[in-house]
Parts: structure tokens; sequence; C-alpha cells
């Protein structure tokens, strides 16, 4: 389109002018010079326009070429907070199934001794039968035999029973630690109520000692959230005390006290007055299997259902803190009413 | 006569001229390299068409998000052009729409109006779909 000109309107008007010029040659001069210096000045202005809509033009490219780069940029850094944003999932999932891995190496290492306890003794129960079997087949049987082989039968027997009593727990304990968020039961309860039974539930093993418990409870403060995870981690909390906590012989003092700092969350506090926790352990509580108490008992579990209980199902969170006045205190921060299950 | 149909690209904007209906429209963004090669078309579709139009009804609808300068002063030819037809005789009625938060359109809509005597101008404000 070599005829297209945005100026031809102008172009065509300083033609005009300049016939009226030829025109007017028998005018005065004044207004001939006069006309002269209109037409002049009229076709520097469209000059002057021409020019400027050809910069602004240029400039206007550049804004839009320096626009495109910016959307170019800003896809890709978006892209690329995408990218960060799913990798730090993967990480996270890759977390979780590493403690999971973790967790089923603990749970193997930890039933591997009473199982492997229980087989020994069933073999050497099997052995010891096949002996006094032989003696009997041969009917050349003894008192003492006999009496020898009832030895190792109760012995062995024993141990058979109190090591699969010991996997049956460890597993019961695995069990819990992955518990199925989705099944346990979500509904209102009363919380100072809900905690005096739990307590009470546990009574046979702080009564034995002697233990004191108190519990200062505001009462009507209705939950909306998961009464056995609840209990769970009270019955945890309890038991840690019991077993790690108190000296031996000591008669301790176990306090809870539960208040609303916010008004649809609830901070229950539970202390006791045992030997505390020392501070290079404070940090590993939490951690699956770890344990002060391998061996003796200790499976390492008891906090890290905690946390995973009160973190999980009850939407919260938890901490412990060493008073001043020594023990342990651990502080859990849970709202009133609990998110429904996202299934 | 034929119908006029561009499609928009990165820096020129859809044209659609429906003759047939008297429905003309200009959409999109206008920032081309050479403003001949976009508006060299568009004039003398419109010259040819103007020329045939009488008292007809004719709308023009222009909706226009970005354009530069030289598609400014070529808009600016065109709405003259547009008003020496309606001084004619030709029944014209331009609507230029923009985005309610787009105050640049709006006032460009308003300074292009200014000189229009003949036509009937609107302004109307529209959201877009992006």
């Amino acid at each position: 389109m070599a005829d297209f000109n945005l100026f031809d309107a102008e172009e065509k008007t300083l033609e005009q002018a300049e016939e009226l010029r030829h025109g007017m040659a028998d005018a005065p001069a004044a207004i001939r010079d006069g006309l002269a210096t209109l037409i002049d000045s009229y076709g520097r202005s469209v000059r002057e326009q021409r020019r400027l809509v050809r910069v602004s033009d240029r400039l206007q490219a550049q804004l839009a070429t320096v626009n495109h780069e910016l959307g170019k940029r800003k896809a890709e850094a978006e892209q690329a907070l995408d990218d960060l944003k799913s990798a730090q999932e993967s990480l996270v999932q890759a977390e979780k199934l590493a403690s999971l891995g973790a967790l089923v190496g603990g749970v193997a290492h930890e039933i591997n001794t009473p199982v492997g306890i229980a087989l020994s003794c069933a073999s050497h129960l099997a052995d010891a039968t096949q002996d006094i079997k032989k003696l009997f087949e041969a009917d050349d049987i003894g008192v003492d035999d006999f009496k020898r082989y009832m030895a190792t039968a109760m012995d062995t027997t024993s141990l058979i029973l109190s090591n699969c009593e010991r996997a049956a727990q460890l597993i019961r304990s695995f069990k819990q630690v992955a518990v199925d968020r989705t099944s346990s039961e979500r509904r209102d309860f009363d919380l100072c109520a809900y905690i005096r039974e739990t307590l009470a539930s546990l009574g046979p093993h702080l009564r034995q000692a002697g233990h004191t418990v108190s519990i200062d409870c505001p009462g009507g403060i209705t939950m909306t959230s998961y009464p056995g995870a609840l209990s769970q981690v009270l019955s945890n909390f309890v038991m840690n005390s019991l077993v790690h906590g108190f000296e031996p012989g000591q008669i301790g003092e176990i306090r809870i006290e539960v208040d609303q700092v916010e008004p649809d969350q609830v901070r229950l506090t539970y202390a006791d007055t045992g030997r505390g926790i020392p501070d290079q352990n404070r940090g590993r509580i939490f951690d699956p299997f770890f344990t002060t108490r391998r061996g003796i008992g200790g499976s390492g579990l008891g906090l890290h259902i905690v946390y995973n209980l009160v973190t999980g199902p009850l939407g919260g969170n938890v901490s412990v803190e060493s008073p001043a006045k020594g023990g342990t205190a651990f502080v859990v921060t849970v709202p009133q009413v609990t998110a429904s299950p996202t299934v | 006569m034929e119908n006029l149909k561009i499609a928009a690209t990165e820096r020129s904007p859809e044209v659609d001229f429906d003759f047939e209906h008297g429905a003309l429209s200009l959409r999109g963004e206008s920032y081309p390299e050479d403003a001949s090669t976009v508006f060299g078309p568009i004039f003398s579709a419109l010259e040819s068409f103007l020329a045939t139009v009488g008292d007809r009804e004719i709308r023009i609808d222009f909706d226009l998000t970005y354009f530069n300068s030289s598609s400014a002063k070529a808009l600016m030819n065109m709405f003259q052009r547009l008003d020496h037809a309606a001084a004619a005789g030709a029944r014209i009625k331009i609507t230029w729409f923009f985005a309610p938060d787009d105050d640049t359109m709006k006032e460009f809509g308003e300074d292009f109006s200014e000189d229009l005597e003949h036509v009937a101008f609107n302004l109307i404000a529209i959201e877009t779909a992006a």
C-alpha cells in the first residue's frame, strides 16, 4: 500500500496553501509574506508531527518488547516457583517415606530380639522334647530326666510367652504410630470430663507407686475432636513420667492444666516432678525410636506417637519445656474444633 | 462489496468489516512496525465502502487495548473520514469500548470524540474476557 500516507490530509492542505499563494501573487507584500510564513510554519509543524510519531512509535515498540520480555521472565519465574514447590513436596514426601522406612527398620530391629529369643527357646524346647521322647520310647526314662525336662519346659515356655507378648506389644505400638487418621472417631466431648476419665483409667499404674495427680481444668470446654487421640497422648505422657521421669521409690506429682489462650484454641500443660529431660536430648524426644532405655523396656515410640497424634488428627502442636523448679512439662496446643477429615 | 476480515497478530488488531450488514469492528492491540501495512488495506476498503453508503446505517466498534502513535494518527484520520461521511448523510454510530480500569483508553475515546460533529459516539466500559 504505497499510497497510504498518515499525513495525507496535511499534505493536501499544504498543496492547497501553495496554490493559494500562487493565486495571491498580486496581493500586497505584507499579506504574501504573512501567508508564506504561515505555510512555512505549518509545513514545519507537520514535519515535526511526523518526527514525533516516528520517535514515539519506536519508543512504544521498545516498550512492547520490554513488556513482552518481562511477561516471559515472569512466566519463567512462576514456572521455576512451581517446580520448586513440587520439588519441595517430593522432598517432604521422601522425608515421610524415609521416616516410615526408619520406623519399619526400627520395628524390625525391636521385634527381632524377642522373636529371636522366642525362636531359640522353642528350638531348645523341641530338642529337649526329642531327647525325652527317645528315653521314653527306649523305656529308659528316669525321674531326674523328667524333672530336668519339666524345668526346661517351664523356663522356655515362660520365655517364649513373655517374648511373644513383647513382640505383640511392639506391633501394637507400631500400629498406633501408623494410626489411621480417618478411621478414628471425631465427635463432641467435654474436655475436662474426658481428661478425668483417661487419668482414672491409668489409676492403677499411678496408685501403685503413690503418685498424685491434680487436674486444673475450667469446666464447660466442649471439644469437637478425636478423643481417642487425646487419650492416647495423655496416656503416653503418664507412661513417660512413670517409666522415665520418676526415680524408683520417688513419690511424684503430675499436674494437668488446661486454659484457653485464644477463644478457639485449647492449651493443655502436662507437668511432672520427675528428673527432667537433659538438654542434649530435648531436641530428639519426639523422634521415632529415640529412647534412653533401649533394652530395658523403652521402645522410643511413646512421644513420637504423641507428636504424630497432636500434629496429625488433633491439628495442633506440642513442645517440651524444662521448668526451673525441675521436672518436665509438655505443652499441647490444639484447636477446640479440629478440621473435618479430608478424604 | 467484499467484506474485509483480517486476523489479529501480536502487533495488529483484528479487522472485521462486514460491509453487507454495515457492521465494522477493530479489536485488539495496534503497534505495527509499519502503519501502512496495517492501515493501508483498512483505509482503501473503507474509502470504497463509504463512497457507496449514502444514508445507510453503519455501526463501527473500536475495542482496542493498546495502540502506538501512528495508529492513533491513523485512527484520527479514520474518524475524520467517518465524520465526513456522516456529514454527507450516512447514519454512523461509533462505539468505543474500554476496560473499566483503563483510564488511558477512556481518555483517548473522549479525545477522539471531541473532533466529531456528525457521528454518534458512545463510550462503553466493558470487562474483557482476558
